[in-house]
């Protein structure tokens, strides 16, 4: 291995030729990297502020994404035994067949974005509404 | 620089080119997709 | 390294410094380790990002006093590259081998109505659960049992300075570049299911996304960079 004295310039395997080069590829590895993990620590906030936290737990927030899902306003997020998928058992949501797509080679979802804090409007809404008007609810 | 440094540092650049440039490829795609289907 | 006194005392001044120089880059690794097992995992990244700049602090600072360790660069790179995968394989596997429990069902979805529908759209109708996008649960199962150990092992072989960690990382960096193209051609052929309804479409997914360019950025320096200082 090659000595370098606290006075060189070039890093240890860069040729002066490729020290630019070499510099700039340092700078970017350090964007990535702040930017990978800045947004790995927003995501889960960014998400629960949006998606309805605190006012809804994560697990009705669940429930309620599935009801958009699956555009089933009785849709619920429940737990599942160990022996789910992959290790066996059915999926969760096997035979379902509420879910609003356009069919064809290639299929278009029929939900509709889900706004800032929407998922709180909509459980409060159906929570006034008629019980026996769920099924035809379209998850909103 | 020596000729094979030189030509070497052409390809690299010539695959930033192509692999930025298929990212950007896609990227217009989807744009396109977006305004014409209002996702 | 070339010893030019006779005396055996230059020996002895050699072992040392190597000795030095091992303990100093051992010790630098112990934190950026933690760093970035941390930083793994995504969520608990912002206290691994201090660990892991702290053991490159005290990497450079053992340079800057003569040290013989580690070129920054291929510390940034082996780790950033091992960062990669790991932020990867942790979601995928999530959605490949726990998309029943609660956490994977509270974040994937939700994730996926922001970002990405495949990751929402008919979530756990599968056989095998988790996202049903087309196409997608075949790149999950390519990525976690052979690209991202892959690249895994590159790094640490990398890191250690080692040759074949070199090689494998030039071979693990361009099947990055494969993965990316075909994931992201399989995601515009069925841009209806990955987009519609999608709070942030299109924009939201690539600018998440982005920062998992490594591979690309890893490429030109592997090969560039003078191979001799990799050794067996």
């Amino acid at each position: 291995m090659a000595s370098t004295t606290p006075s060189d310039e070039l890093p240890l395997g860069t040729s002066p030729q490729w020290e630019g080069m070499h510099r700039k590829i340092r700078k970017v590895c350090y964007v990535l990297l702040f930017g990978l993990v800045i947004e790995g620590a927003l995501t889960f906030p960014l998400l629960a502020i949006w998606y309805g936290v605190p006012k809804l737990t994560p697990i009705e927030v669940c429930s309620e994404l599935q009801k958009v899902m699956y555009s089933d306003g009785t849709r619920k997020c429940a737990s599942h035994p160990l022996n789910s998928p992959p290790l066996g058992g059915p999926a969760e949501a096997r035979g379902q067949t509420t879910a609003q797509d356009t069919w064809g080679v290639q299929p278009k979802p029929g939900y509709n974005p889900v706004g800032f804090r929407q998922l709180v409007e909509n459980k409060e809404r159906r929570e006034k509404a008629n019980a026996k008007d769920l099924k035809k609810d379209d998850g909103r | 620089m020596n000729e094979q440094d030189r030509q070497k540092r052409r390809a690299l650049i010539i695959l930033q080119v192509v692999i930025y440039g298929y990212l950007a490829l896609m990227i217009a795609i989807q744009l396109r997709l977006w305004s014409q289907r209002h996702w | 390294m070339a010893i030019t006194t006779l005396s055996g005392g230059g020996g002895r001044r050699l072992d040392e410094h190597t000795d030095e120089s091992k303990a100093a880059q051992r010790e630098a690794d112990k934190w950026m380790i933690s760093g970035v097992i941390l930083m793994g995992t995504a969520v608990l990244g912002v206290f691994g990002l201090p660990l892991f700049l702290w053991g490159l602090r005290l990497q450079i600072r053992a340079q800057k006093n003569g040290l013989s360790v580690r070129p920054v660069i291929v510390t940034l790179i082996g780790y950033m590259v091992m960062l990669d995968a790991a932020l990867n394989t942790f979601g995928w596997a999530i959605d490949l081998m726990a998309s029943h429990t609660f956490a994977a069902r509270i974040f994937l979805p939700t994730w996926g109505n922001m970002f990405d529908g495949g990751y929402f759209w008919h979530y756990n109708e599968l056989a095998v659960g988790g996202a049903g996008a087309p196409g997608e649960k075949a790149w999950e199962v390519l990525g976690i049992f052979i690209v991202f150990p892959m690249r895994i092992a590159a790094c640490i072989g990398f890191l250690q300075m080692k040759r074949w960690g070199h090689q494998w990382m030039v071979v693990t960096c361009w099947t990055g570049c494969l993965m990316w193209m075909g994931y992201v051609a399989n995601m515009t052929m069925y841009a209806d299911i990955r987009f519609t309804g999608v709070v942030f479409p299109v924009i939201g997914w690539w600018l998440y996304d982005i920062f998992y360019i490594t591979p690309f950025v890893a490429i030109p320096y592997l090969h560039t960079v003078n191979r001799e200082i990799f050794s067996d």
